[in-house]
């Protein structure tokens, strides 16, 4: 059983408000994350190409904060203490929205937040309560689900460039781009940072007036607190995560520092304040290094979502998702009800599978560096965009797919269902093989009409 | 072909895109010697034209064109136009010219944006992370750090390159303001924002459920564009198409006695707005003899009202509520405005922005069809 409760402050409230609303600016859902010292939440983008992330620390952050995890009889990893799951961001930000208003008689004073999970339940739900003025009590219950929680992989100490801005300096940049702008390209002109806004749309030639604004602005170095950045290099984010990133850091007052190595690799984005650490991965785009990013990652890569792997790998350095390897069933999700019968085995042998964990790491393909994490994900289409690329600085076709790091160490969803790979069936002898193949495909034939064949007699 | 030029009053050049930009988004821009020339002609809505005197937006001094037919015809998104241009607000440098781009004609805004800053910019609240990386320790941080911190003028340069269409003096050569026929009344309107804001009360007030319609966007390439004719027939198939959309109708009335009267019907209500008192101006003696101006329609009717009383000489116009709204967007240059009622016909107004004496004067002309009933 899993129990996480919280309580928050006012001001933490408007914080907590705060980052969710800059979460909604990546995806619908926005994913929990519970571990004995800290609290994360972080959001995902569809196109895979964006992460954010909010880590509230357990001391500062929090007027209280505890932590139970029982889950580790089923783990064989110590690193397990961790609890994850999902929620509708919409239904959170409701709960937080206009909580701020301290003239109120009814004013929230204390917000204490609850979760209990326990696999003999069905519920799945986090409790908020709004402990307000005169006694005013507001409860709500909502509903979780539960998540393979994946991290963007970034390593700081690789970045080889960096810069330090105040957001309030950053935001008037920003004011300059047109509405519609899409892409912000950045690079270091002899003394001078430049952004650029540029939208890449496929113009026919007779719609010259339909073309994008190209703006750049060019401001002094000096203006930076720090910039360290390698000359006349390109990279290219998307300025709407961009713009999201510099509205929240400039509600937290918080200055801004970002960090990357080069184009069609990952760029973070990050600030502290407050016992928050925000840090948000985004790819970048821009004319690859073809030493660094061999060109045949897309063709050896089958075209799948990319599956998460277990922390213990990425500790070492390979996250290269279709390597993965599952010597190991996963621990039963914590409601795995809906995915068990997909393995054709009986949760007993899920649970015998996973001694052999130790293994997995070792038995791993750790071929490829850090920075090969970017594999294309199983949405063809947002490769044509840069297909049409006709900007200068474009010619290759990025790898702009951020890989995953499953930091939720044993993920029963994404394994789960592929449980066929190879390195099962071996451990698992040819009768298991043969139940997956009985098992993986839904079956067309009534029993009692292939039982003249003798093969279930 | 060349175009470069300082901008003197960006604030201004700015205020008329955006006036202008409310009518449509393809503007013709023609560039003169001593005139920049904006047309915006919708398929469907109130034309303008507008000639401003070069040195009303641009620095006489460093204007330079050069052109084979002694003009430049171009074709811009005036709203992208308009955007860009709000980066040069309370710049110390401006500069517009003409330039190329992988073959794309652009016109390129240069803004050298200052800014007076207090120096450092650190926040109390970061001490900077966790250093920056292995490779450079936080100890050689500080020492990197880029310049002094003391206050000191920020200079930002700002680059933006706005797409533009040449267009050859061949296909704007069929392209010449509307003909209409003598007004019958003119009379000078009274206070923008005081007639907008009752016109949109009164649109308001008999919107039903009426759609949005869209500014209209010229095509660029529409062969309409070069064959616009006003009144007649052609104003009849602007009438019946735009007459299709349920958007609320005014009826502006005036006489040659100072009398302007907005008013709207429906179903259920019928306002009216009188204004008194307004001028009708003398007409320039310069452009025509006085035998001539006699026979003028509004003259007759100046006259006449005196002896038959003021419930003669009306001329009344219908025009569309939300494109009038949009007309009368010019009134953040606090212009004066001439307003010529064509009865039935059409509305033109002749729109001059203020000026020093020894300037020349701007003058945007709006031509507005008058909807039947």
């Amino acid at each position: 059983m899993t129990s996480l409760s919280l309580s928050l402050g006012p001001p933490a409230l408007v914080r907590l408000h705060d980052a969710l609303i800059c979460l909604s600016k990546f995806s619908e859902t926005v994913a929990i994350e519970a571990e004995p010292d800290l609290l994360r939440l972080s959001a995902l983008n569809s196109t895979k190409t964006g992460f954010a992330s909010f880590a509230f620390e357990k001391g500062v952050f929090f007027e209280a904060y505890s932590f139970n995890s029982s889950i580790n009889g089923r783990s064989g990893s110590v690193s397990l203490e961790r609890f994850f799951c999902q929620i509708y961001n919409k239904a959170l930000l409701s709960i937080f929205r206009g909580r701020i208003d301290r003239n109120k008689d009814t004013a929230v004073e204390r917000c204490d937040m609850e979760l209990h999970e326990d696999l003999q339940q069905t519920e799945c739900r986090l409790t908020v309560k709004m402990i307000c003025g005169l006694g005013v009590i507001k409860s709500y219950k909502l509903t979780y689900e539960p998540a393979a929680v994946q991290h963007a992989v970034f390593d700081k100490s690789k970045a080889t460039s960096m810069w330090t801005a105040d957001p309030r300096f950053l935001k008037q940049l920003i004011e300059h781009f047109s509405l519609s702008a899409e892409q912000l390209d950045m690079y270091s002109d002899s003394g001078r940072a430049v952004f650029t806004s540029f939208t890449t749309r496929i113009t026919d030639g007779k719609e010259v007036l339909k073309h994008p604004v190209h703006t750049s602005v060019a401001a002094d170095k000096r203006d930076f607190q720090e910039y360290l950045v390698e000359e006349n290099m390109h990279v290219a984010i998307n300025l709407k995560d961009f713009k999201a990133v510099v509205a929240h850091a400039e509600t937290a007052n918080a200055t801004v520092t970002a960090r990357y190595t080069r184009p069609c690799k990952p760029l973070q984005l990050e600030y502290r304040f407050e016992g928050v650490n925000a840090e948000f991965t985004v790819m970048t785009r821009g004319q690859a290094d073809s030493e660094e990013v061999p060109t045949s990652t897309r063709g050896t890569i089958p075209r799948q979502t990319p599956a998460p792997i277990p922390i213990s790998a990425i500790r070492s350095r390979d996250t290269r998702p279709s390597v993965t390897p599952s010597t190991q069933m996963p621990p039963p999700p914590p409601r795995s009800r809906s995915i068990r019968p997909l393995n054709g085995s009986s949760t007993q042998e899920n649970l015998s599978h996973q001694k052999p964990s130790a293994d997995r790491p070792v038995a791993s393909g750790l071929s490829m560096e850090f920075d090969s994490l970017f594999v294309p994900a199983d949405d063809d289409r947002q490769w044509d965009e840069m297909n049409e690329e006709e900007e200068e600085e474009e010619e290759e076709e990025p790898q702009d797919i951020l890989g995953w790091d499953a930091s939720g160490t044993q993920d029963a969803f994404g394994a789960s269902i592929r449980d066929t790979e190879p390195s099962f069936s071996k451990q698992d002898g040819s009768r298991a093989e043969e139940a997956d193949d009985e098992m993986g495909l839904p079956p067309t034939q009534r029993l009692s009409q292939v039982r003249q064949y003798g093969l279930f007699d | 072909m060349r175009f470069r030029t300082q901008l003197k009053d960006s604030k201004t050049f700015s205020k008329l895109t955006a006036s202008l930009s409310s009518l449509g988004k393809v503007c013709w821009m023609r560039l003169e010697y001593e005139v920049i020339r904006f047309t915006i002609i919708p398929d469907q809505g109130t034309q303008v034209w507008a000639s401003i005197p070069v040195g009303t937006i641009f620095d006489d001094t460093t204007y330079e064109l050069e052109s084979n037919s002694d003009a430049i015809n171009i074709e811009v998104n005036i709203s992208v136009l308009n955007r860009a241009l709000r980066s040069a607000w309370g710049a110390t440098h401006a500069q517009l010219r003409l330039t190329k781009k992988e073959k794309n004609p652009l016109l390129a805004l240069t803004v050298l944006a200052s800014e007076w800053t207090e120096g450092n910019m650190a926040l109390a609240t970061n001490d900077d992370a966790d250093g920056f990386g292995d490779d450079h320790n936080s100890e050689e941080a500080p020492a990197d750090t880029t310049g002094d911190r003391g206050p000191r003028e920020r200079q930002t340069w700002i680059t933006q390159e706005i797409p533009i269409k040449i267009l050859h003096e061949s296909a704007v050569e069929g392209l010449h303001e509307p003909h209409c026929p003598d007004p019958e009344v003119h009379i000078i309107l009274p206070n923008l924002a005081q007639l907008k804001s009752i016109s949109d009360r009164f649109t308001k007030l008999a919107s039903t459920d009426n759609k949005n319609r869209q500014p209209g966007v010229m095509a660029p390439d529409a062969p309409g564009m070069h064959s616009v004719s006003f009144g007649g027939a052609g104003a009849n198939t602007a009438a019946t198409a735009l007459s299709t959309n349920s958007s609320p109708k005014l009826e502006l009335s005036a006489n040659m006695h100072g009398s302007l009267r907005l008013a709207i019907a429906t179903d259920e209500l019928r306002i009216a707005s009188v204004w008194s008192d307004l001028v009708n101006p003398p007409l320039d003696p310069a452009q025509m003899t006085q035998e001539e101006m006699n026979q003028l329609p509004s003259e007759l009717n100046r006259k006449r009202a005196a002896s038959e009383g003021f419930d003669f000489g009306w001329a009344k116009v219908r025009i569309d509520g939300k494109d009038w709204s949009r007309v009368l967007s010019i009134g953040r240059l606090s212009p004066k405005v001439v307003a010529c009622f064509v009865n039935e016909m059409a509305l033109v107004l002749y729109v001059y922005l203020p000026h020093n004496r020894d300037e020349e004067e701007s003058c945007l002309t709006y031509y507005i069809n008058s909807f039947t009933t």
